[in-house]
Order: C-alpha cells, then structure tokens, then sequence
C-alpha cells in the first residue's frame, strides 16, 4: 500500500524515530512495531476501493444498455435480461470470493444488489406504476438487507442503510407526520452491522438515527418540537458520560462506543438548541436565555471532549460554538443589545474557553497526561 | 464477504433466487391484475402545461384526481379522509360509456351495484375552505404516470391537452388499480400481458 494510504503509519514511524533516538525503544521493538502495523490492514486498499468504484460503472453501464435496447426488446426479454445482470453479479461474486478476493467479490455483491433495484424501477416502468415510489425502495431495501446477512457483505448492508432512509424521505414527502416505520428498517440493518462487528455501519446506523431524531423537530406538533429534539440528544449524551465515567468496564467490553455516542448525541442536541432558537425566533429575552444555556452546554461538552480525547466531539463542538456565535450576531444585529456589546459577549466567552483550555492543559501536565 | 467456505455458492444462489422471485412475483401480480380486472375507461383532463411531460412520461390527469364535496351534496361518507390515507371512490358507467363518480368514502363501500367499480386512491392532499362548505381531495390512484417510447411524448401529450384521450384502467377486487394503456383517437395502444 502506498505510504499516502495510511497517514497513521507515517505519523508512527515518524514518532518512533524519536522515540528509537532517545532510547525508549529499541530498533528490534521499532521493526516488529512496524510489522505489525503493516500486517494488520485495517485501513481500506485501494483495489477494493476501486472495485467498489468499477461496480457502481458497470450498474451504470448494464442499466444504459438496457434502457437503450429497451424498445426493441420483447418485454420478456427485458426481464430476463434485467434477471441475467443480478445472476451475472452473484456469479461474479462467487468466483472471486474461490479465486481469493473477497473484497472485489463484495463489490460485485453490491453491483447484483444495485441491479436489483434498477430491476424493481423497470419493471414498474414497464407496467405503468407511477404511484409511490417509496414502496419500490422498501422492496429495495429488504432484497439488499437480505443479501447483505446471506452473503455477511458490508457495502451491501451500508446500502441497505443508505436504502432505509431514502426510503422513509419518500414516505415522509407522500404524506403528513412522522414516518415511524424507519425505526424497524433502522433497527434490523444496524442489528446486521452489530452481528458483523462493523465499525464503519455502526457510525452510518448513527448518523441516521441523528437525522431522524433532528427531523422529529420539524415534524411533531407542526414542527414546533425542537426542544424535545435537545432533550433527546442531551440525555443521550449524558447516558454515553455515565456509560465512560460509571462502566469503564462495559464501555471497554463495547469497543469504546460510549465516545462517538456522545458526539452524535452532541450534534443532535445543539441542531435541536439551534433550530429552537433561531428557526422559530422567540421573543428575546428567551432567545438570550436559550443561547446562554446553549453555549454553556457547548462549553462543557467541549472541556469534556478535552478532557477525555474525544475528536469528534471537540470539532462538533468547535463547529457548535461557531455556529452559534455567528447567528446569534446575525440575529441580534440592530436589536437593543447592540453589536458592540455582543462582541464584548463573544469576547468573554471565547476568553473563558481559552482558560479553560489552559487549566485542562495544565492539570494534565500535571498527571502526565497528553491533553 | 463470506469467507472461503462451501456455502458460498448455495448462499449466493439463494440470494439470486429470492431476489429474481421477488421480481417475478411482482411482475406476476400486475400482469394478473391486468389480464382479470375490471375494465373500466377514464376521460383524461388536461393538466397543467408545466407539470404534464417530466422525463421519458406522461403524466395524466382524471376528474377524480380532484374530488369535491360541496354543501349542496349529502354524500354521508365523503369524511374522516387524512393525508397519506386512502379513498375509495365508486364509479359508474353512463349510456354515453363515460364512467363518473358516484360515491366516494374514506372506506370500502358497503354498496357496490353491479356494473359499477371501486377504485382506490391515497390522499394527497386535502383542502377546505372557512366554514368546511366545501372539502376538496386530491388524490392520486397510481395510474398517473405512462410511459412512452423516447421522443412520442411530446405528440401525446398534445392529444391529452386536446381532449382525445382516454385511459383503460385495470380495477381489481379491492380497489387496486393498473394503467392498461391509452385509447387515442379512438385507437387502443396496450402492451399484451407478459406471461
């Protein structure tokens, strides 16, 4: 693998060197270190990342082909040919899977899965079928969700995923209020990445339950129900801070999940602060009220972020505080609190992070801890 | 992926089967509706210029796409209708073979006499004005969209602004219905039935 891949392997031989230099470790430690890290291989190669890539142009290709052909075709042959591609992908995948690439196999998977769905669209086309287009992507969903456990594909489960939501966008638009539905998509796709041990699916399952969480907002009571969204996200962040101060010993056992909890949690109780404050603008004095609790709470989450080496939640944090301090200038502009005095806010506020910081910096120089 | 084992294959030929069954089944349904249902002829209306030709489709539109209960009327069951929920419309067809409403409900008639068909729609929207005189649903039956050859759009969709147009509709039992194909200038287009 080229060096660029890995920007964590650069930065560990580089510390290594110093480390070898001043004599903490020696050069036979440095080379197994190495080794190690090399056989390892948890990063993502470039020839499944381009086999993933040549699936999604050959679903393209197989697609235009057949829409090209499409007229000339007996509508029997349409469909036969439609079946062809998704056998010709499984095939694909077997012979990979014998010649020793399970990866490339897991991108033919995901072409087989693809053409799947491009089936369920022409033949809907085929027979008139207009209508909703939210039951064509549950059928979608549930074939890929199926393929993905048989075969223990990851793309194909993550496409589930990404099939599950456009899924519940489409019967959000088709009708009034929440689509409770996603909850049962949702649940049974990250079950399938909790059984696969699969990091990655575990972050998407996430991210999609934040969307859908921060969508409660706009749908509830009229779309009046941004609090509740906070509520949610901030007891959800302090259940990932009881889980990493009070169960180290579950968190551990869980593969460290409490800190990426707390950051999804995080993003959705600021997007639900947020949109309470300034999408339906409430009267000022509320509006100050709210921004003070906000920042104090962004405030803490970021010294807590700090405090226990969670990135994730420190750039959420960061982007947070930012977003705040920007609408709210917008926001109070002109109004009696007058831009000088917001400024002079802002300045006490960012001069109180920046104590923080150095107190939190301090105190871990103190323990040798890197801060 | 699955590992390097023996159930690769039997597992990826089950994948391929339930999937292409899948399909099959759902090819199957729509051709069975087509060759058994009720068949019954709509007029269609002339829609909007802007909104008719999206794509590789014509979109047409009916009389029933827009239903309206006005206080003069006393239809008893043109109620309890919610967006995303379903409408049942029956329809009957006059000496001239023009099929019209005759009933509409939020729920299955009790009464269909015979030669008429309930078709089923799902609320788009609903409307009504101050003083709930007059309810208006838009709804939409999924016989709204027909698919043409590229580059025939265009012309057809001229007949359907001029008022030659007519759709045959498949209606099965419960209300589920299937756009057969069009009747224009007097003239059937349809695609037999696959299997």
């Amino acid at each position: 693998m080229p060096e660029m891949w890995s920007p964590y392997k650069n930065r560990l031989k580089r510390d290594l060197e110093r480390w070898q230099s001043n004599g903490w470790v020696s050069g036979e430690g440095r080379t197994a270190i190495l080794a190690d890290v090399e056989s390892s291989g948890r990063e993502v190669g470039l020839a499944p990342a381009l086999g993933i890539l040549a699936s999604v142009l050959f679903g393209f290709a197989a697609i235009s082909f057949v829409a090209a052909h499409w007229e000339d075709m007996p509508r029997l042959g349409r469909l036969l040919l439609l079946l062809a591609t998704i056998w010709a992908g499984y095939g694909t995948a077997g012979w990979l899977v014998a010649r020793g690439y399970p990866l490339l196999a897991d991108a033919a998977i995901l072409f087989s899965a693809g053409m799947f769905g491009a089936s369920i669209m022409l033949i809907s086309q085929m027979y008139n079928i207009g209508g909703n287009p939210s039951d064509g992507v549950l059928m979608w969903w549930i074939g890929t969700l199926f393929a993905g456990v048989m075969l223990r594909s990851n793309p194909a489960l993550a496409l589930a995923m990404v099939l599950v939501c456009v899924w519940s966008f489409f019967e959000t638009s088709e009708k009034n209020g929440v689509h409770w539905a996603f909850l049962i998509g949702w649940a049974l796709v990250t079950a399938a990445f909790i059984w696969q041990c699969w990091r990655p699916g575990l972050h998407l399952s996430a991210l999609a339950l934040s969307m859908f969480v921060i969508s409660l907002g706009y749908q509830l009571s009229g779309g009046y129900q941004h609090g509740l969204v906070a509520v949610i996200g901030a007891l959800a962040a302090v259940a990932a801070v009881a889980m990493e101060k009070l169960q180290p010993d579950l968190d551990a056992k869980l593969d460290h999940i409490a800190a990426p909890l707390f950051a999804y949690a995080l993003a959705v109780a600021f997007a639900g602060l947020f949109a309470r404050q300034f999408l339906v603008v409430p009267p000022l004095g509320d509006l100050i009220a709210l921004a003070v609790v906000a920042l104090a709470l962004i405030l803490a989450a970021i010294a807590y972020a700090l405090s226990t080496g969670n990135r994730g939640a420190l750039w959420i944090g960061y982007i947070g505080f930012s977003a705040e301090i920007l609408t709210l200038y917008g926001v109070t502009v002109g109004s009696i609190l007058g831009t000088s005095l917001f400024f002079l806010v802002a300045a006490i506020i960012v001069s109180f992070l920046a104590y923080v910081a150095l107190r939190l910096a301090r105190q871990s120089a103190g323990t040798g801890r890197p801060a | 992926m699955i590992g390097k084992s023996k159930l690769v294959w039997p597992l990826l030929a089950v994948v391929a089967i339930v999937q292409s069954a899948a399909l099959f089944d759902m090819v199957f349904a729509r051709d069975r509706l087509l060759k058994s249902g009720q068949e019954i002829a709509l007029a269609v209306k002339p829609l909007d210029p802007r909104d008719i030709f999206r794509g590789d489709y014509v979109t047409l539109g009916y009389d029933i796409s827009t239903l309206t209960k006005s206080t003069t009327e006393t239809d008893p069951d043109f109620t309890g209708f919610s967006v995303g929920g379903p409408v049942y419309v029956t329809l009957a067809s006059g000496s001239d073979g023009k099929w019209t409403e005759t009933h509409v409900s939020s729920q299955y008639p009790s009464k269909v006499a015979p030669g008429e068909a309930v078709i089923k729609g799902r609320v788009q929207s609903l409307w009504q004005d101050g003083n709930a005189a007059v309810t208006r649903v838009i709804a939409r039956y999924g016989i709204e969209n027909y698919f043409v050859p590229e580059g025939t759009g265009r012309a057809l969709e001229d007949k359907v602004r001029s008022h030659e147009v007519k759709a045959i509709v498949a209606v099965a039992a419960d209300g589920t219905t299937a756009l057969k194909g069009l009747i224009v200038d007097g003239e059937r287009h349809e695609d037999p039935p696959l299997l």
